[in-house]
């Protein structure tokens, strides 16, 4: 059966140009003509169908471009010297949901390039002169967990990151990021990503997080950093990860995001965009794509019935667009450099829609109000073979991803039994 | 040391501050370069020395022009440096910096680095500082709107925003400003302005959703469930149709319309603007072929109807029949790419719960 797609489905402006419509169309003849080289000559006389058993996940590439970056990276990255911890992430994170080798020494090099980017008093940064960051710490807690074993475990200290997280917590149940710095729903995510991974969960570290990240519902159903701004992807998996977390996806609408998440697909290039009549990005495929294993099990839907997605046309825009077949890596869409930030969220995105993640809903665990039952009920997620769906060669197929943490399931387990196995914090005792 | 390793730049030779009379006094602290670091950054030699000297008076808490300046100038290179922007902040402050002068810094930064989040910020504080809450209060909406300090600022996201309509930080700034002074009514003027420029602009009618009902935290008059006034509820139903009229296969107006509906005034999803689309549908070949090719149109209908089933339960089942069909004129015609959606959505009409 041929997987969706037509030049029916491109953009009707409706004869009134506007930027946001020149825009799209400029995309679609792009992209267009990547698909046009796709598709089956036979079928153009009936409108054209893409052979979708072409497609190659370049592995080879992306290793690659990984390595190289793991090796150096050039001056441009002084852009990013406050965002350090990030980059490890992106690197070993792609590297293992891949299956590629991630040997003995570059997990210890990764663990030492971390333990220096520990704060004693808590968090990570990317030197001692900067200020921890909890997008940062995110992404070093991630990090080490993929690399895994106790000395990249043990570079966090659980009691100093607890005290820093209740030094960023806001009165209002939000985060700030650092201090002084901005507060949004992405801060809820880090934090409790953090806290549920490290065991250090406690009532007043998620005190007032979930009626936050409702107030950032919009009416467009999807969710915005902060209350009234406007529904975005990013946010959204942030906000819905979080309440994944926490147990109370209920208090969103979830009917009106389920919506809005679906009309994130673009009808024609098939991969997500962020916002309402904004362009289609390869790292939706995370921010937005991610989201359906969430809010298949908030709406209790059965392995049965699909995603609410077309998980078909997502991983052709991924395999056909957002792959650099020169340099290596991935990419936001075509005509844009590949880089590590869209290399990661393409593929774990892909990931996501090449396996079916979920819970049983016969056997969630009713319980959700302990802050203790966390654990459980993140360990309960895992793939379900038989609804896999691989588009292109067998070989595309990654590791399966948990789509709150991101990480695959292997190391994930290692770390929550690890940090589980820890006494709780004396903070907890008191 | 000598002449031949000096760095060059694109703009002017750059001279080491090691070289600069200025700067013999401190001594620099540079970067450890550890062996075996993943994914090592080889910073211009520019950089390195900037911030091994911003290092060394961060370290012994320097307050200082010169100190500020070199904020600067590392911003300027590293706009994401949230530290040094912090660093600055406490500067400025300490020193009684001119805040005109600040925000015109601040402005040639935004120039250099349109998408970048902490200048934002900075600039929130620094306004916050210029003209405190308690001034505000005391002064008129016509007042505050005419202060020099929130005409400059309104200026300077309304820049932003006309060089990148869509700038996540300019809307969620003009935001800021907005609840901050209680400056609601020419927000709705700038909302229309920017929806007659582009309709298809989100952003724009995010924040006319914001402008009438506030954020969430509720404007002074109003909380996020309370019902609406039904001349306002007439306003935006005619508005949004109107827009919908200029290019039906716009997401925008749809989503606005239904959204605020939902939440406000259901009931009037079918009393007041069913009947507008469905005059559309009914109108000369025009309008009626493009708003009932759009998915959206069928989307909306879906939402009506099944709002209406629920207030009008003798009808319920007539009623649930249309969206139904709907549904499945979508899912087979109108909107394949949401196929599994609208599946979804029909079950979720035959169970007779809420979708």
């Amino acid at each position: 059966m041929a997987n969706l797609f037509s030049y029916d489905f491109r953009y009707d402006d409706n004869e009134h140009e506007t930027e946001t419509s020149e825009a799209q169309k400029e995309v679609e003849d792009r992209i267009g003509r990547v698909y046009m080289r796709l598709v089956d000559p036979q079928t153009l006389p009936l409108g054209g169908e893409i052979d979708d058993t072409r497609h190659r996940l370049l592995r080879a590439k992306h290793e690659q471009f990984i390595n190289d970056s793991i090796h150096g990276l050039s001056s441009v990255f002084t852009v990013l010297d406050s965002s350090r911890p990030w980059i490890p992430f992106w690197c070993l994170n792609s590297l293992d949901v891949m299956g590629s080798d991630i040997d003995d020494r570059l997990r210890r090099h990764t663990t030492d390039t971390l333990r220096r980017m520990h704060c004693p008093s808590g968090g990570f940064r990317s030197d001692p002169w900067q200020l921890p960051h909890l997008a940062s710490s995110y992404a070093a807690v991630m990090a080490l967990v993929v690399v895994g074993g106790e000395e990249a475990y043990s570079v966090v200290d659980r009691h100093a990151m607890y005290r820093w997280l209740m030094e960023m917590k806001q009165q209002d149940g939000s985060f700030a990021v650092h201090t002084g710095g901005e507060i949004d729903v992405r801060g809820i995510y880090c934090a409790l990503v953090i806290a549920s991974m490290l065991n250090i969960m406690t009532r007043e570290l998620v005190s007032g997080c979930a009626e936050f990240i409702a107030r950032c519902q919009t009416f467009e159903g999807g969710i915005g950093p902060y209350p009234g701004v406007e529904a975005h992807g990013g946010y959204t998996l942030c906000g819905l990860a979080a309440l994944e977390i926490l147990g109370c996806t209920d208090v969103l609408d979830l009917g009106r995001l389920a919506k809005w998440m679906c009309v994130r697909q673009m009808p024609f290039e098939g991969g997500f965009n962020g916002r309402t009549n904004k362009l289609v990005d390869g790292c939706y495929s995370y921010w937005v794509g991610g989201a359906f294993p969430l809010i298949q099990k908030a709406l209790r839907r059965s392995a049965n019935d699909d995603y609410l997605y077309e998980r078909p046309a997502l991983q052709r825009y991924i395999l056909a667009c957002c792959q650099d077949t020169r340099l290596g890596g991935l990419r936001d869409k075509p005509g844009k450099h590949p880089d590590l930030y869209h290399t990661m969220y393409c593929l774990i995105g892909l990931s996501l829609s090449q396996h079916y993640v979920g819970v049983d809903p016969a056997h969630e665990i009713a319980d959700k109000s302990s802050v203790f039952s966390v654990p459980a009920r993140m360990m309960q997620w895992g793939a379900v073979p038989a609804r896999s769906k691989i588009i292109g060669a067998r070989i595309n197929i990654l590791r399966p991803v948990h789509p709150v943490y991101g990480i695959s399931f292997g190391p994930l387990a290692q770390g929550i039994k690890y940090f589980y196995s820890l006494p709780p914090l004396a903070e907890l005792l008191v | 040391m000598g002449e031949s390793e000096k760095h060059s730049s694109d703009k002017d030779d750059y001279v080491p501050l090691k070289e600069q009379e200025e700067w013999r006094d401190v001594t620099p602290i540079p970067q450890e370069e550890e062996p075996n670091t993943v994914c090592p950054i080889a910073y211009t030699d520019e950089y390195s020395d900037m911030m091994s000297y911003l290092r060394a008076v961060m370290a012994k808490r320097e307050v200082s022009q010169r100190a500020l300046d070199l904020t600067g100038r590392v911003i300027e290179v590293n706009p994401g440096h949230y530290t040094v922007w912090m660093y600055r902040k406490q500067l400025v402050e300490e020193l009684g910096t001119d805040s005109e002068n600040e925000l015109d810094w601040v402005a040639e930064i935004s120039e250099i680095h349109h998408k970048n989040y902490q200048l934002w910020h900075y600039r929130e504080a620094l306004i916050s500082r210029l003209l405190d809450q308690k001034t505000a209060e005391a002064l008129t909406q016509d007042q505050l709107v005419r202060h020099p300090v929130i005409r400059r600022e309104l200026l300077f996201a309304t820049n932003a925003i006309d060089g990148d309509s869509k700038n996540f930080h300019a809307w969620s700034y003009r935001q800021w400003i907005v609840r901050t002074y209680g400056i609601w009514d020419q927000e709705l003027v700038f909302v229309d302005t920017m929806i007659n420029e582009d309709v298809r602009n989100n952003s724009a009618w995010n924040q006319r959703y914001f402008v009438l009902m506030g954020n969430g935290s509720g404007r002074p008059e109003k909380n996020p469930d309370s019902p609406l006034e039904d001349s306002l509820v007439d306003r935006e139903i005619a508005y949004a149709v109107e827009k919908i009229k200029l290019a039906p296969n716009n997401e925008s107006p749809w989503s606005y319309i239904t959204g605020l509906l939902l939440r406000h005034a259901p009931a009037r999803l079918y009393n007041t603007l069913l009947p507008k689309l469905q005059a559309l549908a009914a109108e000369g070949s025009g309008y009626a072929s493009s708003i009932t090719t759009t998915p959206m149109y069928w989307s909306a209908l879906v939402d009506i109807y099944e709002h209406q089933a629920k207030d009008l339960p003798d009808q319920a089942s007539v009623l649930l029949d249309m969206a139904k069909d709907a549904c499945d004129l979508l899912a087979f015609d109108h909107d394949p790419m949401r196929g599994k959606y609208w599946e979804f959505r029909k079950s979720q009409l035959c169970a007779g719960t809420t979708g």
